[in-house]
């Protein structure tokens, strides 16, 4: 890969939004462990933000993602990754409107259940990069900066 | 885009509606006269996706516009133009109070209460109310006040109101207050004397305190309502809530006569026995049918359910941790009155004043359901007592408050009071009226 290759990947702006927004998802399974075991309702209202916000990030980002895609910036579509994060965010829908119910059941089991399946197939995204294109072939110009 | 880029991307709507599908089926709310009475039908209780919310829109009355009475009786407006009437309550001298309030207002805690609160200004919850109370003197008994003047003002959220003892004590929604008052004043301007603090704030989330003095006039006794619907807001926040206080008169001394009722919007002491009774209100999002409002007496320490359990030892599983010993002390309550209905009002009738059918029993005030589908309440009722206890089915004594098509509400009804006249008076906080419904014989 050139310098120049690596410099238009570098200029994606989507993974940053998905990282955000994956970030908070994750910390929700953490906030809801904390709930079902201490009992604490702070922090079940902790994770109906935290899902909350995972969420609009999420519209943020496929707003970003298509637009880059639409202006050609960024390459095809990477199947695996769109996959695990459009199922992490409707998974994170539903749990949202789960932690809408009040005290126990708003977390206890659905929602916490919920919480650690869109962790891990987050965590999975996170690793492959958080990035749902794949890297895009260098334009003809760059050859000559390498 | 590719065409496996479109049919990747069309899946997320697809999926997307798939979940709303499965928040969306939410039941409709079975025949409401199977759950009135002492033994009402209870269904297994559920757990939703969304949570259940249907109100009407509130348009008011128009000019000429009334609410349905009875066959027998007649109903007019008193007076109009109130801000938000709660309460009525007729003095010894036919002069007749009129408490507007309405809630002092809480932060929201999580997404839910943003929207949750939006639904419920849509038919009139969040209208502005008062701080005060109006006087409305009717000297003659024709049932067109004559006088129409504030009493007394910038109160804080008051509801319940007694007169005992050249004394008007309120209950504002974080004290009792008693004011020096004679009947036949038409203003107060000392400023009250605190007799005791009610639990409030910072949540706050049911607000009114219903007040009533026990028969020798030596106690009052109040109405303190949950401060979530099942513990939402953390088991701390319930300390010496949803229960009724007993207040000493003389000292101010309170002490908690019944615990576990959710929310005792209204209380009443039954003429003859002297027993206290109460109007609770159920907790909310496990059915349409979950949980019935019941009308029944209290016990001296007794314990009716909340948060653990409902209707007996019904146990709730929202509510962590359970508590099975409280469980197995819960009471039943006496006469369901379905679930939902929202009853603010309750006034023990004075023999056969507007009918015969209604010589022995207690007026409702059904202010009507915001999560339920569909709508209940939205009526005053007449449950017969038999033997000194509710008995039978309920009778509808005022109605159209709703609109036929369930969309628009004009009215809805809250407290309920008997004038010296044996009238039914009854404050409507989304019409902005007092109405007076008596025989249509009578005055």
């Amino acid at each position: 890969m050139t310098g120049a290759a690596r410099e238009k990947e570098a200029k994606l702006l989507h993974p940053f939004f998905i990282s955000l927004g994956g970030t908070l998802l994750m910390a929700a399974l953490f906030t809801d462990f904390m709930y079902s075991s201490n009992g604490l309702m702070q922090w079940s209202n902790f994770s109906a933000w935290l899902i909350i916000g995972g969420l609009v990030l999420a519209l943020l980002s496929a707003i970003v993602l298509a637009t880059e895609v639409a202006l050609g910036r960024a390459g095809t579509i990477r199947r695996l990754d769109f996959i695990l994060l459009a199922a992490a965010v409707v998974l994170s829908v539903v749990n949202v409107l789960v932690h809408t119910r009040d005290a126990w059941t708003s977390v206890v089991p659905t929602g916490i259940m919920l919480s650690a399946i869109v962790a891990l197939l987050l965590l999975v995204a996170g690793i492959r990069g958080w990035t749902v294109t794949a890297p895009r072939a260098p334009v003809r110009q760059s050859e000559s900066w390498a | 885009m590719s065409a496996r880029t479109s049919r990747l991307a069309g899946t997320l709507p697809a999926l997307i509606l798939a979940a709303g599908a499965l928040g969306a089926c939410s039941d409709k709310g079975g025949d409401p006269m199977r759950q009135y009475g002492p033994s009402p039908w209870l269904p297994e209780p559920t757990q939703y996706l969304l949570p259940p919310m249907s109100v009407p829109r509130a348009v008011g009355w128009k000019p000429g516009e009334t609410p349905a009475v009875a066959p027998g009786l007649k109903i007019r407006a008193m007076a109009s133009g109130l801000m938000h009437p709660r309460i009525v309550y007729p003095l010894p001298n036919g002069d007749i109070l009129v408490v507007e309030s309405n809630s002092p207002g809480s932060k929201p805690f999580r997404p839910k209460d943003y929207i949750q609160g939006k639904v419920k200004a849509r038919a009139g919850a969040a209208a502005k109310g008062g701080n005060r109370i109006t006087l409305l003197r009717d000297a003659d008994g024709d049932g067109i006040p004559e006088l129409k003047t504030v009493l007394v003002d910038r109160l804080h959220s008051p509801y319940g109101v007694a007169w005992v003892a050249g004394n008007l004590y309120v209950a504002d929604t974080d004290a009792i207050l008693a004011f020096p008052f004679t009947p036949g004043q038409t203003r107060i301007t000392v400023p009250g004397v605190k007799l005791a603090d009610l639990p409030a704030g910072p949540i706050n989330h049911h607000w009114t305190k219903a007040l009533v003095a026990s028969r020798d006039g030596s106690k009052l006794y109040v109405g303190v309502g949950s401060n979530s619907n099942i513990t939402e807001n953390g088991m701390d926040a319930e300390e010496g809530r949803a229960a009724i206080y007993e207040v000493d008169r003389a000292t101010g001394a309170k002490r908690i006569y019944a615990t576990g009722t959710r929310n005792p919007t209204n209380l009443a002491v039954q003429p003859g026995t002297g027993t206290l009774f109460a109007v609770v209100n159920e907790r909310d999002e496990i059915g349409p049918d979950l949980v019935p409002d019941y009308l029944t007496s209290i016990r001296d320490g007794g314990f009716y359910g909340w948060p653990w359990s409902y209707w007996g030892n019904h146990v709730d599983v929202r509510v962590h941790p359970q508590n099975p010993a409280m469980v197995a002390r819960a009471i039943r309550p006496d006469y369901g009155l379905s679930s939902h209905v929202a009853t603010l009002g309750l006034a023990f009738s004075q023999g056969e004043t507007l009918s015969p059918g209604f010589a022995a029993g207690a007026f409702v005030g059904e202010h009507g359901s915001w999560d339920r589908s569909p709508l209940n309440g939205y009526q005053v009722i007449f449950v017969p007592f038999v033997n000194g206890r509710p008995s039978g089915a309920p009778v509808p004594v005022v109605t159209g408050f709703l609109a036929s098509d369930h969309r628009t509400v004009r009215g809805r009804p809250v407290g309920v009071a008997l004038d010296r006249t044996g009238a039914l008076i009854i404050a409507d906080d989304v019409g902005n009226v007092v109405w007076r419904v008596s025989a249509a014989s009578a005055h």
